[in-house]
């Protein structure tokens, strides 16, 4: 089960890619936890779950030096979704980027 | 033309990670979050109270049931004030790795405490007014000090410690003890040095030092256009405008709000324009930038045979949400952001939105508004909810024509660009 999280300023937008994703990967038979969250909700998400990856819309692209600081000794990658990809709501490719973090780690 | 993109970006992008990240702002904005849905429960029980059918507010009345309503009303909408004393010291403190629901009680007591009480023969009471709008400035100054000097004591330590072998939880409640004896402290003494010579109290004291220089840019209609011209600048570059910008002009839209509310209660005038569904539901009909005239036109060209592939397949993703007031997928899908292309519409459209509505509200053709309606209800409804009238709903479809208008010239020509592209 891979858990990624996404975040964006009401946690509304990236809820729309979050159906995506998890239809991409349903497609290609990966068991995953995809959520949206605000930014906010961070802190308290991060008690609740296990998040392994931590992607941020591009309209919040300014806090990632914040967040990244948040998550200092964590190992959780924090990384902005591509511009194109994130506007096409484009499932797949996010999805990959993910998966991709995850490995790298 | 990347050039001045480039310029922009670099210029703008520290300005916003400076505003975005500064936790003094993110207390305010994030502590007034907190009672958004106490807005909008309130704001329900005031369009029932007040819906605008003929002999409906009489039948209420002769029931009875008219004053439970506002009784929900003031017990919900009304206690904003009272809320933010509590969230911003509660987010304050914890992004400084404190614990935040201690620092919240203690600044809710002290936000108490400097309120007056009132007495009558029934016995002691809180002044209702002091608990909205009235106290919203004092809670964001007592919010942010109380929040600041919790954390202060307990990131240096200075609390009652109990030995390891008692609970965790047992002994949390022991650290509040001393930084909120401190606080509560400082501000009985403020209080009572207030009270015995006379002077106006707090409550009155912030909203003239806090609430007059922001409602300076918050009230008028050159200081609107200016917030929301920077709104677009910011979304231009790929930042979310509101997120910035709003944190900062959120609680004068709100406490104008909760103006017009207390003022229709009791029957009086409404006196503020600009409010938080005047933005939220006017201004940014769609989404920042007024994008709603840009998704209609595209979703219209998807519908036609010759269209690009790139319209047909963007119209579903922006369309639909478009009419929700979300709108990063036409944001980073068209996209809006960093294209010289809509750019003009993007700055323009909110602007004369702003124009359109100030005018009609101020010449009286559409009452103003009085409830909150939450930013993602679509226009039309939003519209007639927020002013309890039909002329509110008319108004937002004469937006909406205005901003088609706007973006129709400049969303063919991107259409046009997509077409040569295939």
């Amino acid at each position: 089960m891979k858990t990624i999280m996404l975040v964006c300023a009401a946690g509304m937008s990236t809820s729309l890619l979050v159906t995506k994703m998890e239809k991409a990967a349903e497609i290609r038979g990966i068991e995953v936890d995809i959520f949206a969250k605000s930014a906010q909700e961070i802190d308290y998400t991060l008690e609740q779950k296990n998040v392994e990856v931590l992607l941020l819309g591009p309209q919040v692209k300014y806090m990632q030096s914040q967040i990244e600081s948040k998550l200092v000794g964590k190992n959780i990658p924090v990384a902005p979704i591509n511009m194109q990809d994130y506007g096409m709501m484009n499932g797949e490719k996010v999805l990959d980027q993910a998966l991709q973090l995850i490995d790298n780690k | 033309m990347s050039k001045v993109n480039e310029l922009l970006e670099n210029k703008m992008m520290p300005i916003a990670g400076k505003l975005g990240n500064n936790k003094f702002l993110i207390a305010i904005r994030d502590g007034i979050t907190f009672a958004m849905p106490l807005i909008i429960i309130g704001s329900l029980f005031m369009i029932i109270a007040s819906f605008p059918a003929p002999g409906w507010e009489a039948w209420l009345g002769k029931m009875g049931i008219a004053d439970f309503l506002w009784k929900g009303t003031d017990s919900s909408f009304g206690l904003i004030g009272l809320i933010a004393s509590f969230g911003i010291a509660y987010s304050l403190t914890r992004q400084f790795n404190v614990d935040g629901i201690g620092s919240g009680i203690i600044s809710l007591s002290a936000f108490i405490i400097a309120t007056p009480f009132i007495s009558s023969d029934a016995g002691a009471g809180m002044p209702i007014p002091y608990m909205g709008a009235k106290g919203l400035f004092i809670a964001i100054i007592m919010g942010l000090l109380n929040g600041y000097i919790y954390q202060w004591f307990i990131n240096r330590n200075i609390q009652i410690r109990l030995p390891e072998s008692v609970p965790p939880a047992v002994s949390r409640s022991f650290s509040a003890i001393i930084p909120g004896a401190v606080i509560i402290t400082m501000w009985l003494i403020i209080y009572s040095v207030l009270s015995t010579f006379d002077l106006p109290n707090v409550h009155d004291i912030a909203q003239v030092i806090l609430g007059k220089p922001l409602g300076l840019l918050g009230n008028n209609v050159f200081g609107t256009i200016i917030v929301v011209g920077l709104n677009s600048l910011f979304w231009f570059v790929g930042i979310h405008g509101g997120n910035v910008v709003n944190s900062v002009m959120q609680p004068v839209w709100i406490a104008n709000l909760d103006e017009n509310r207390v003022a229709y209660q009791a029957g009086q005038e409404l006196q503020n324009i600009i409010t938080l569904p005047f933005m939220d539901n006017f201004v940014y009909i769609g989404g920042g930038g007024a994008t709603i005239g840009l998704v209609l036109v595209l979703g219209y060209l998807a519908r036609k045979k010759k269209t690009s592939k790139q319209t047909k397949a963007l119209a579903p993703i922006t369309v639909v949400p478009g009419l929700f007031n979300i709108n990063e997928p036409t944001m980073f899908g068209i996209p809006v952001v960093l294209n010289v292309m809509l750019v003009i519409p993007f700055i323009l459209a909110p602007i004369v939105n702003v124009v359109v509505t100030y005018s009609a509200m101020a010449s009286g053709i559409v009452p103003l508004t009085r409830a909150a309606a939450s930013w993602t209800m679509p226009p039309i409804f939003s519209g007639f909810l927020v002013t309890g009238d039909i002329s509110g709903a008319i108004l937002q479809v004469v937006l909406i024509l205005l901003d088609v208008l706007l973006y129709l010239p400049f969303v063919l020509a991107v259409e046009k660009r997509f077409k040569a592209e295939e």
